[in-house]
């Protein structure tokens, strides 16, 4: 069973002869953590929006190859401030803005905010004016308003770009207690040190196509740290030009020196 | 209308109430306050740029009541831009700012009628001042009136169409191309 | 005065205008304008106050602007109606919360769409305001000043403006984005999250001050 699956998809955006997305395969089921790894305009973002069936049926745009979803997805983009809805004057009612317009009945969506705000740790920010919010409360307000819709497929576009250290390792947290229950989550990140704890798989992008999958080993081969995207510890060996394989984390250089 | 649409019309009007700032740290005697109604006909059409139109307008009026009369002015601002977007004038400053012009005059002969019989030729500071300096020059009233609208708006509409003009060819095609009628304002097709 | 309806408190402060200048002058215009501001300090005398100072404030200059253009008569009859305008606006802007009368116009059923359209602005336009200052205060360090030919200081609007609307019109996808995401446009009705209660005596009143509106049109046509 899957939650998504993309099945030779290749995007273009309107007015754009290259696409975004070329020949991109790729399965997410029920607890799974994919993550997507690249430099600036690799295309993860465009592959989360297609996840998210939002490219091209908002984006414009044209869409070859077949994506399913076999549920509801919500997706949390990159700058918080963007994603107010604008029809909330407290952060309780912003974060019940989606739930409403799904319809669901009223105590629904009072037990599924209350617990989204539980989960994101702004309980105390609820009567707050979302307005006066700074980045990082923002973010966490952004990914309860997604968490209170109950998507089965979570898409995550940056999650903790906007988040100070502690912030973001509660992020992490909560994507794997996300899995634990059965979601299936994408996500799109450049903190690739907190890769290995989290994500079962990482897809490297370039120019729009993927250039490898597998395991978060991954992040600690020669060719992704030639692209910028190991990981620090991994990076660091290989600066020094200790020998290969590279270790992941700290723990893995720690044995290693053992 | 498209969530896209929807969301393009509170961030043109709030250009068009933003823009006051820039206005001001220049000195110049212009509005913009039309800008975003513009923007948004160039960008999706009449329908799209009365709505900017009317709530630029409501959101005047919270702050000071007497805008609302003018809430007409703004219609035929946006109805006058969607002629002007299928012709394609927004293609050069050469065609913008003639057509800016010719909507000075337009403006100007809508404000006209609302300020005289509404609020006695009183509206803004600058407008009612202009109407005292025509009085003097020895013009009849209603001629006074629409002789301070005129100097008013005249400048103002012109400096507007160049701003939106170029602000359209500005936008990156990839995006303008996302917008319904951006190619076509800028004689694209 | 806040515990009614929002539809009702704006038929109050359509209607107030109305008859000021349906009603016969200055007699119409001084009732409607007495009764606006009375109406400002029923509730809470302080915040009236506050609410009274801001329509005068905003009335004083066209009332200058009239006498130096109008004989007395017409000044008083048109500076009445225009106090009117003001003092009831001014009334209903303190009165009237915004998100109470989103909840309103959502519950009544009327689309979620004009709703959004009304909050949505109400919360844009201080965060583009705010933009622009910051953008002109960058600008200022870089040496703009408000000196020097007309072209001078188009040319310093243009490099104002533009980054302004241009940084505007590229966040307007991805609020899109966030929007369809968050299921506006799903097509579903929306849940009301806390309907203001509307009595039936209100809508009724209601009616009935349009009913006398219309009432007063005839008698000054007749």
């Amino acid at each position: 069973m899957r939650t998504l699956g993309l099945d030779d998809v290749t995007f273009w955006y309107p007015a754009t002869a290259n696409p975004a997305l070329e020949n991109i395969t790729l399965d997410v089921g029920p607890g799974d953590i994919v993550a997507l790894v690249g430099r600036g305009g690799a295309g993860a973002s465009t592959l989360l929006l297609v996840a998210a069936g939002l490219a091209p049926r908002v984006t414009g745009g044209r869409l070859a190859g077949t994506v399913s979803r076999g549920a509801r997805a919500g997706i949390v983009l990159p700058t918080p401030w963007t994603q107010l809805s604008g029809m909330a004057f407290t952060v309780w009612d912003e974060v019940a803005f989606g739930p409403a317009n799904l319809g669901w009945p009223g105590h629904a969506i009072t037990r599924h905010v209350d617990h989204a705000l539980e989960r994101l740790e702004i309980v105390p920010l609820a009567s707050r004016d979302p307005a006066t919010l700074s980045g990082g409360e923002l973010q966490r307000v952004i990914i309860a308003g997604i968490l209170a819709m109950d998507p089965d497929l979570v898409l995550l576009d940056e999650p903790t770009a906007e988040l100070d250290p502690e912030g973001a390792r509660a992020v992490w947290r909560l994507v794997r207690s996300l899995a634990g229950e059965g979601k299936a989550v994408l996500l799109a990140t450049s903190d690739v040190d907190a890769l290995p704890d989290v994500a079962d798989r990482i897809v490297w992008l370039e120019q729009g196509s993927v250039r490898a999958m597998g395991e978060p080993s991954l992040l600690a081969e020669d060719a992704l740290c030639e692209a910028g995207l190991g990981t620090t510890v991994a990076d660091l060996w290989r600066a020094a030009a200790l020998p290969a394989p590279y270790p992941l984390t700290v723990v893995d250089a720690v044995q290693r020196w053992r | 209308m498209s969530v896209r649409l929807l969301a393009l019309i509170p961030v043109t009007v709030a250009i068009s109430l933003a823009l006051s700032a820039a206005v001001d740290a220049v000195a110049l005697p212009l509005f913009l306050d039309t800008t975003g109604t513009i923007l948004a006909t160039a960008l999706a059409g009449p329908v799209v740029g009365i709505a900017v139109g009317v709530l630029t307008s409501a959101v005047n009026t919270l702050r000071n009541p007497t805008f609302w009369p003018f809430v007409v002015v703004q219609i035929i601002v946006a109805l006058y831009a969607g002629f002007a977007t299928r012709a394609g004038l927004f293609r050069s400053l050469k065609t913008a700012v003639p057509t800016g012009l010719g909507l000075g005059v337009i403006a100007s002969l809508t404000s006209t009628p609302i300020s005289y019989f509404v609020f006695g030729c009183t509206t803004t500071g600058g407008i009612a001042l202009t109407t005292a300096l025509g009085r003097a020059l020895g013009l009849p009233p209603l001629g006074a009136c629409f002789f301070g609208s005129f100097v008013s708006d005249f400048g103002d509409k012109a400096v507007t169409f160049a701003l939106v003009a170029a602000v359209l060819h500005a936008l990156p095609r990839r995006t303008a191309a996302r917008f319904p009628l951006a190619l076509r304002a800028m004689g694209a097709t | 005065m806040s515990a009614l309806h929002p539809f009702s408190l704006l038929a109050i402060a359509a209607a107030l205008p109305a008859f000021a200048w349906i009603l016969p002058a200055p007699g119409g215009g001084l009732a409607t304008a007495t009764l606006a501001l009375v109406l400002a300090l029923v509730p809470d005398v302080r915040a009236g106050a506050r609410v009274v100072r801001v329509a005068v404030l905003t009335a004083a200059p066209f009332w200058l602007f009239l006498l130096l253009l109008h004989d007395l008569p017409t000044t008083v009859a048109m500076g009445l109606r225009i106090t009117t305008m003001v003092a009831s606006f001014a009334w209903l802007v303190a009165a009237l919360p915004p998100d109470r009368l989103v909840e309103a116009m959502v519950a009544r059923g009327w689309s979620l769409t004009l709703a959004y359209l009304f909050a949505a602005t109400l919360s844009a336009v201080p965060v583009l305001k705010a933009r622009a200052r910051r953008i002109v205060e960058a600008q200022r360090c870089r040496g703009l000043s408000p000196r020097g030919s007309v072209a001078n200081r188009l040319r310093a609007l243009r490099a104002l403006a533009l980054p302004l609307v241009l940084s505007a019109l590229h966040e307007v996808d991805e609020r899109a984005l966030a929007l369809e995401t968050r299921g506006m446009g799903s097509g579903v009705h929306r849940t009301p999250l806390a309907a203001p209660p509307d009595r039936p005596l209100e809508r009724a009143a209601r009616w009935a001050l349009l009913l006398l509106c219309l009432a007063a049109v005839i008698w000054r046509l007749a």
